[in-house]
């Protein structure tokens, strides 16, 4: 009796005060729900086995006065075969040795285990019968339903523990550290046929693990292949209202997705709602510009600064997508289109729609069997100068929506808003613009075969957007073009 | 006596932490306070060579923590068997003051002797890249980078306990703006700006202690909170690829990252900085 006492108590004085420390430094133990195991009198823990030091994380969960009362099942074949791991295994952990795969023996296989219940000691038991492969729950070995079924009143606590199987694989003989996690559940007490039982016994520890899983397993890598969003644009001539029914539009598509508004200000929405985002950099900068060229004072020294401005405005789509991952991008007006409505603005509007079909699609870098020696270039120095530079990779919008408004309108309009007027907004240039639109939108239509939506500007708000939202919802069914 | 009015103001702040439970808004930052003012009170009140080796354990805590939530794979564990091991290396070069290898052990010997472990763990190519970026990474940050301030303690432990907490008053800022939660120019300017006087005034008054100059004093105060917010924002983007969110954070799960990428550059440029100004071996 009293050398029986001794090795209980060095037993118990070896885990709290060695393998304890150990399993801290190699495992740093995160456990929760442990309080599903105090004041427990007698149980049976089952958890999953996924490597050697499994049985030392349980150990380390129990009181110390359960160390010496607590036995784990073990397979008397297997460790057989090492005679010094199996005297410390024996010392350390006194298991309940079982005989894998010797079903012919005359006695009851499970008579050890029954005689340790019965004497009021706890047991620790890996279902799954061996170490399984990592993070994967194998199905329950028939034995546990048949012991439960005996011991009604015991209560089972399942125990999932993540970690181990990274500190010490199966296949690996050196442990390194890493965290484990251990997450003990409720302790379950069960009745009925033992295949019930088994059946019951594994759905509350895959319950447990699928809790655990998401939260604890270490992140896979998987990256996501980029798909710009669509773009479709709105266009009009100042005062047309193309700033109002593009933010409306922006709200109504974000419904089920965010929609971004790529406009004067660059905004972000999302289920109707407007959604602060990180700023980014060239945003700030095309506002600059853009400030500057709204003080010019003539057309010609508009013209670079909004050119910049459209170039940026562009760049941003790009931008926008890889920041902020839209579904749809309206556009406030489309760089692309606008460079080739102004172009007839500044004084060439005897350029045919063949040749301005041609200067749309260099902008749209495609530039397919067109020289660099072509007429086109004379005619329009400045894309010259844009090929030149390769900035010609401007986005041409999936669909567009043209708000027409006559000239007169549109000054009428402009004049109430009470702002300095803009050197291109006299009824002369505006009628110019809005014809040059018009002109553009029916090449696009026809050439690029990108459709194309004009609405009469004069008619109330509501109807527009209405008819808008329409029409361009449509660019979210299709599917996407590469 | 310092010692024992820094340990009773952080007696003080675990105490509000305690009172204020789940409200208390900077999750686990006094733990790693506790760990770094430990390791100043080990050097300063008993030997350099045991406070050094309480940076040393508190970087095999982090690479340990990094390692469990970075994907690797079974022929990796040679290669992180030897990131662990450098560890020890690492902190003994900078026992011994032999600053040439302290400066490039991990960089040159560790960096190269990895990928080949990696080829030598198994026959698997895929993820080579991956797990030669993953370990490498673990290495530079909780290693290399936490060796600096140990180096900069062997100097003079002021000057790491000025390190620290300049580090500390831009993170605490920072942390109380993310609460407000308004990301934007404003926000991002804030966190340099507001924390700036405060280390500018923390460097200069504790130059004599430092020994540093105030000149320089007063730069690396204005430097701190620029090179923490850099090491900010590196770190929240590995800490979101790790699948560390706000709510998942805790032990075993980011916590100590979190807690110690604003360090990722600061301290090894406030070293060097320090080390080329002040002519130090």
């Amino acid at each position: 009796m009293k050398a029986g006492r001794l090795v209980t108590m060095s037993q118990a004085f070896i885990h709290v005060a060695v393998l304890r420390p150990l399993v801290r430094l190699f495992c740093g133990v995160h456990v929760t729900g442990a309080a599903h195991l105090q004041r427990l009198q007698r149980f049976i823990i089952i958890a999953n086995h996924n490597s050697h030091l499994d049985v030392f994380l349980l150990f380390s969960l129990l009181s110390v006065r359960d160390i010496a009362l607590t036995h784990p099942v073990a397979d008397e074949t297997y460790f057989e075969r090492f005679p010094i791991v199996f005297a410390l295994v024996r010392f350390l952990f006194q298991p309940v040795w079982i005989r894998r795969g010797h079903p012919d023996r005359k006695d009851d296989p499970l008579h050890g285990l029954k005689d340790l219940l019965d004497r009021g000691h706890n047991l620790v038991v890996f279902p799954e019968g061996t170490r399984g492969r990592p993070g994967e729950l194998q199905t329950f070995k028939s034995g546990l339903g048949r012991l439960v079924s005996e011991y009604p009143g015991v209560p089972i606590v399942p125990v999932f523990l993540s970690g181990p199987e990274r500190v010490l694989p199966k296949s690996s003989a050196i442990p390194l550290p890493f965290w484990s996690h251990v997450l003990v559940g409720p302790p379950q007490v069960c009745a009925g046929s033992p295949r019930d039982i088994t059946q019951h016994l594994q759905d509350a520890l895959h319950e447990l693990a699928k809790s655990g899983v998401k939260r604890l397993r270490p992140r896979q890598r998987r990256l996501q292949s980029y798909q710009p969003a669509p773009a479709v644009a709105i266009l009009g001539i100042d005062g047309s209202g193309k700033s109002t029914v593009s933010r409306r539009m922006a709200e109504r598509l974000s419904m089920g997705g965010g929609a971004c508004l790529v406009s004067d200000r660059l905004e972000f929405y999302e289920n109707g709602e407007p959604k602060p985002l990180q700023p980014l950099v060239l945003d700030a900068a095309r506002g600059l510009v853009s400030r500057y060229a709204k003080r010019a004072r003539s057309l010609a020294h508009y013209k670079i600064p909004k050119l910049t401005e459209l170039l940026l405005r562009d760049r941003m789509l790009a931008e926008v997508n890889r920041w902020y991952a839209p579904r749809i991008i309206v556009q406030d007006g489309s760089p692309l289109l606008n460079m080739a409505a102004w172009a007839t603005l500044y004084g060439r509007e005897d350029l045919s729609e063949d040749r301005l079909a041609t200067a749309v699609g260099i902008l749209a870098g495609q530039r397919h069997g067109i020289a660099r020696s072509d007429p086109i270039f004379e005619e329009l120095p400045e894309l010259r100068h844009l090929d030149q530079l390769g900035l010609t990779h401007l986005v041409l919008p999936r669909r567009l929506v043209l708000l027409d408004l006559p000239a007169t309108a549109a000054c009428a309009r402009i004049a109430t808003r009470g702002e300095a007027l803009q050197p291109h907004e006299t009824e002369e240039k505006l009628k110019r613009l809005r014809d040059a639109y018009l002109k553009v939108v029916r090449i696009i239509d026809q050439h690029w075969r990108v459709p194309v939506l004009v609405l009469d500007a004069t008619q109330p708000l509501d109807g527009l957007i209405v008819e808008a939202v329409r029409f361009l919802n449509v660019v979210l069914e299709e599917p996407s073009k590469t | 006596m310092v010692v024992v009015v820094i340990a009773l103001g952080l007696s003080v702040v675990q105490g509000v932490r305690y009172v204020l439970g789940r409200r208390w808004p900077f999750g686990s930052y006094i733990g790693i306070m506790w760990a770094f003012f430990v390791a100043f009170a080990t050097a300063e009140l008993w030997s350099f060579r045991a406070g050094n080796w309480v940076f040393g354990f508190i970087s095999f805590l982090a690479l340990r923590e990094y390692f469990s939530m970075v994907e690797i794979r079974l022929q990796d564990r040679p290669a992180i068997l030897a990131a662990y091991a450098s560890i020890p290396f690492m902190f003994h070069f900078v026992t011994v003051g032999w600053y040439g290898m302290f400066i490039i052990s991990i960089p040159v010997y560790s960096f190269l002797a990895i990928p080949l472990l990696i080829t030598l763990g198994g026959r698997e190519k895929e993820g080579t890249v991956f797990s030669i970026g993953a370990i490498d990474f673990g290495l530079f940050l909780f290693v290399y980078c936490m060796g600096h301030i140990s180096y900069l303690m062997s100097y003079s432990t002021w000057m790491a306990v000025m390190l620290i907490l300049n580090v500390a008053v831009c993170d605490i800022v920072s942390r109380l703006l993310q609460e407000q939660g308004k990301p934007g120019w404003a926000a991002l300017a804030l966190s340099y700006f507001l924390p700036l006087p405060v280390t500018i005034l923390f460097a200069v008054v504790l130059s004599p202690w430092t020994t540093i100059p105030w000149r320089h004093s007063a730069a690396l105060g204005a430097m701190i909170p620029l090179l923490a917010l850099m090491g900010r924002r590196t770190g929240s983007y590995v800490e979101a690829d790790l699948g560390v969110a706000e709510e998942t954070v805790g032990p075993g799960r980011g916590q100590i990252l979190d807690n110690l990428k604003s360090l990722l550059l600061v301290a090894p440029i406030v070293f060097h900085y320090i080390r080329y100004f002040l002519d130090l071996p």
